[in-house]
């Protein structure tokens, strides 16, 4: 299964159903599996740097293949990834939770990521929206 | 018509892809952004180029700033004029904007019922620009879904 047009923005209702629900004002950002945007919303409210700030989340998770506040883990100098540098990533690289990779089977295919709440919200965010979608 | 709301991109983004889908014949991606500047919504179509949403969201930004399409912008930056008569370009245009500013044809403005500039919708991934097989009738006809 590829992901498209149609199945982000399935994801991206329920998602911000699911803000709605929570009482959080977000953007929501799906990108396919190359880590390249399909589709963007901002909730009506949601302040202006959750555009870039969500998109970031979803490119780490889909680029890294694991969640966003995984790659933190590649900053510590007994890892062999030490030296990871923030720069030459598009600029996206982010550490902040609220990336997850959208999986089919083993496969990813694709990224979400939400930001206006707090990081673990945007998370529970993310999780809903998945789960949601794509049983 | 006083501000954008998602729900409003929304329905903008419907007509503009299906004006893309059945008649410009080509998948792109469409920007709709508030009187900011700021992303409200943005959808890149299936088979879309990837960098095509970048330059749809530049190009609404850009009209913004600016207050008229971005057909208008392209007669500053076209080399033809240089050197015929002070100021009759605006080459250093390209480097402002931290390299945002995008002067390709494709962005046209919203309005509210005065005339004011509310927000934008920019459009990219249409290769020719004549008629309605254009990156401006695409956004054209998510504008028409707006006022209709």
């Amino acid at each position: 299964m590829k992901i498209n047009l149609d199945l982000a923005k399935r994801l991206i209702d329920s998602a911000i159903k699911q803000a709605r629900d929570m009482n959080n004002l977000c953007s929501v950002a799906i990108v396919d599996e190359n880590g390249w945007l399909i589709a963007l919303h901002r909730m009506d409210g949601a302040v202006i740097p959750t555009v870039d700030i969500a998109r970031d989340k979803a490119w780490t998770a889909a680029a890294f293949r694991c969640p966003s506040s995984e790659i933190a883990k590649f900053g510590n100098p007994s890892q062999p990834g030490f030296g990871l540098n923030k720069e030459n990533w598009n600029g996206r690289l982010t550490t902040v939770a609220g990336g997850l990779p959208i999986k089919d089977g083993d496969e990813v295919i694709g990224g979400i990521g939400v930001s206006g709440g707090t990081p673990k919200q945007d998370v529970a965010v993310c999780q809903a929206a998945i789960a949601a979608i794509l049983p | 018509m006083k501000k954008l709301t998602l729900e409003m991109a929304k329905r903008a983004l419907k007509a503009s892809e299906r004006w893309a889908r059945e008649i410009a014949g080509y998948p792109c991606s469409i920007a709709v952004v508030n009187k900011a500047g700021a992303v409200i919504a943005v959808h890149r179509m299936d088979g879309a180029a990837a960098m095509t949403t970048d330059i749809a969201i530049e190009k609404a930004w850009s009209v913004v700033m600016f207050k008229i399409p971005t057909l208008m912008l392209a007669r500053w930056i076209d080399p033809r004029n240089v050197g015929k008569q002070l100021g009759d370009h605006a080459l250093g245009m390209l480097t402002k904007g931290k390299g945002r500013l995008t002067c390709i044809a494709g962005g046209i403005p919203i309005t509210d019922d005065y005339g004011e500039v509310i927000g934008a919708i920019g459009c990219s991934g249409v290769p020719t620009a004549v008629g309605d097989i254009s990156d401006t009738s695409v956004s054209q006809a998510g504008w028409s879904a707006l006022y209709g």
